[in-house]
């Protein structure tokens, strides 16, 4: 296992307790270190090479059936290596992924039976063919027969809202909606697990919203739960669809948790906005002053003269909000309103690339 | 066993119709070559001619020149298809980014290598027939001797061709670029296996060894083969001899290029460049 401390609170309230469900997609251990091609050849020639890229370090975790499980990471940290082993295009160098107990390398053909991957690569269609005649493609080669891949690519047309674009070629669909068939061909075969890389990426803000309340259904779904292993850079929607999100550093696993418990047990801290109005505003300041040292706070005028916003940071439930309504009350103030910014994912996010880069 | 054969056969179909909606998409491309072979054919007709009466009883073969000719473009257009129709096949597939898109589907290597090169042999198979038929319709090429053997010939021929053809496609999943197969094969075809003029005539310009080259390329048999059977009328126990060598090399072929091509594949997964070109 790597050397960060990786928090687990599966049996906390706010995580799903997932000990009795069944692991659909397990990777113990996994590394990918990408060689040089042809390195004896360039030694013995005294070539110069660069060393080799070491993709993914020692990354283990679970993923249990009808979860949404998300991995975030800045570019480059080996989210896409990660989600192509799973998919059996890349071996990894060593540890073992197996989907619904099935190898990814002994066993590829069924782990890919299992598996159906929306891929960020746009060039991955048949640019002359229509998004039909596309579909209809992958379907036989997934082994449905005719009639049953043109009733399922009706389904997942109409699931999708697609039909208008049914006839038109692959080349003159928009980015998003190539991003949608996308998708939809992942689905060709109603496989158990989907790996989403980025699915609503280049989608417009309702399409996003219809892409996140599917993807939803599907894991939620009675009849077949599907696992969805979700790779995204917006953090928002990672939040907001994943159960559990694993954050990824230069190819290690820092942390694997719920969106909740990943922000609570990072960071306890949290941003306080106070607006206040007050006639004398050199009166509340100098009492905050002599209350808490100058480092604690920033204190700015706003919309008018009398118009003010206090900025201060406080651990989670603490006292200090108390604290400071009591001084600017007492100093004559009157305050307006209270808002409080709660860590995000992307400060989860940053403070761990931070941690990695020191 | 059944269903097993009933998906092989699905898959190769959806191959087929892919590339023939791709094809359809290209019309007029489909009318140039038709127009090529016929212009092809008219111009050896006319270059046959200078050769009339000028027959070398030792080339029983090519007492009609036209009828070599056109039977050797046919099979040596067949042979090629063979040959370069796989690495072609893959080397597009991941010009357009689709290798991973076909490769992340429950479809086995054999079969790959089979589908992506099935569109190939129908269209060879119908410009291959284009070349006999034209000389037939327009200018009174006649064929004898068993077409069911012929096209025996014709077959393991191909089949050997494709197994060099997996080589090359082993080469092109791995080294993307650069073919050494193509060079030497694609060339050396036309040059030794006797497409243009007897094999013979090597052996006597330009000597044992350099005649030595067509002994040891598969479409030298097959050429040999299906002429004899379609222009001198001989039958199975003649034609024995190039059968069987050709038995020979698929025998030792098959199994190393299927192992070959397992391997590319196992390799350009391991360096995560199945999509690279």
């Amino acid at each position: 296992m790597n050397s960060f401390s990786m928090p687990n609170h599966e049996s906390n309230g706010a995580t799903p307790d997932y000990g009795r469900r069944v692991i659909a997609v397990s990777v113990d251990d996994v590394s990918k270190t990408y060689p040089v091609p042809f390195l004896r050849l360039k030694k013995f020639l005294r070539r110069k090479f660069k060393p080799p890229v070491e993709a993914v370090r020692n990354v283990s975790f679970n993923i249990h059936e009808g979860e949404i499980f998300g991995l975030i990471g800045p570019n480059g940290a080996g989210k896409t290596t990660l989600t192509k082993m799973i998919a059996t295009l890349i071996q990894p160098t060593s540890g073992t992924v197996t989907v619904k107990g099935h190898d990814s390398v002994s066993d590829d053909e069924r782990v890919r039976l299992n598996v159906g991957l929306a891929g960020a690569e746009e060039r991955s269609f048949y640019f002359r063919l229509t998004s039909e005649q596309n579909l209809l493609f992958f379907a036989r080669l997934y082994g449905l027969s005719s009639s049953d891949a043109r009733r399922r690519i009706k389904e997942l047309f109409k699931l999708f809202e697609f039909d208008e674009l049914a006839r038109r070629r692959f080349a003159e669909l928009s980015t998003g909606n190539k991003q949608r068939l996308s998708v939809a061909r992942a689905m060709l075969a109603n496989p158990p697990v989907l790996l989403l890389d980025e699915p609503t990426r280049s989608l417009d803000p309702i399409a996003a919203a219809r892409m996140r309340s599917t993807i939803r259904s599907l894991a939620q779904n009675s009849g077949q739960r599907v696992t969805i292993f979700l790779t995204s850079h917006n953090l928002v929607e990672v939040e907001e669809l994943c159960d559990r999100v694993a954050v990824i550093g230069k190819g290690q696993i820092r942390a694997i948790d719920s969106p909740a418990n990943l922000r609570t047990t990072h960071t306890q801290q949290e941003q306080v906005l106070i607006h206040f109005t007050s006639l004398e505003a050199a009166d509340a300041e100098h009492a905050l002053r002599q209350a808490f040292s100058d480092r604690f706070f920033t204190l700015e005028r706003t919309t008018g003269e009398q118009h003010w916003l206090l900025k201060c940071s406080r651990e989670t439930g603490d006292e200090t909000l108390d604290a400071v309504l009591r001084v600017l009350q007492q100093s004559g103030a009157i305050v307006r309103s209270v808002e409080i910014e709660r860590p995000t994912l992307l400060d989860v996010l940053e403070s761990y690339e931070k941690e990695t880069s020191d | 066993m059944i269903s097993s054969s009933i998906l092989f056969l699905r898959r190769i179909w959806a191959f087929i119709a892919r590339d023939w909606r791709l094809e359809l998409s290209y019309r007029m491309q489909f009318f140039l070559r038709v127009l090529s072979i016929l212009i092809v054919v008219t111009t050896l007709f006319f270059i046959s001619k200078i050769f009339t009466g000028f027959a070398d009883p030792r080339f029983a073969q090519w007492h009609d020149p036209l009828a070599a000719w056109l039977t050797g473009l046919a099979v040596l257009n067949y042979f090629m298809t063979g040959f370069s129709s796989l690495a072609n096949a893959i080397r597009q597939e991941q010009v357009q980014g689709t290798l991973e898109s076909v490769l992340m589907t429950p479809i086995s290597v054999p079969t790959v290598i089979v589908a992506s090169s099935a569109w190939d042999f129908v269209q060879a198979t119908f410009f291959s027939f284009l070349y006999l038929l034209f000389g037939w319709l327009f200018f009174d090429v006649h064929y004898r001797g068993s077409f069911v053997l012929a096209l025996g010939f014709l077959l393991l021929t191909t089949v050997v061709l494709s197994c060099l053809g997996i080589l090359s496609a082993s080469f092109a999943m791995v080294f993307k670029r650069g073919d050494p197969f193509g060079v030497f094969l694609g060339t050396g075809s036309a040059l030794f296996s006797g497409v243009f003029f007897p094999t013979q005539l090597i052996n006597q310009y330009a000597g044992a060894g350099v005649a030595g080259i067509s002994r040891i390329l598969p479409p030298t048999y097959g050429l040999e083969g299906i002429r004899r059977v379609l222009i001198e009328g001989e039958g199975f126990s003649q034609v024995r001899e190039p059968f069987f060598t050709l038995v020979l090399f698929l025998v030792v072929l098959l199994p190393f290029s299927l192992w070959v091509f397992g391997r590319a594949v196992r390799r350009a997964k391991r360096e995560g460049s199945l999509i690279q070109y």
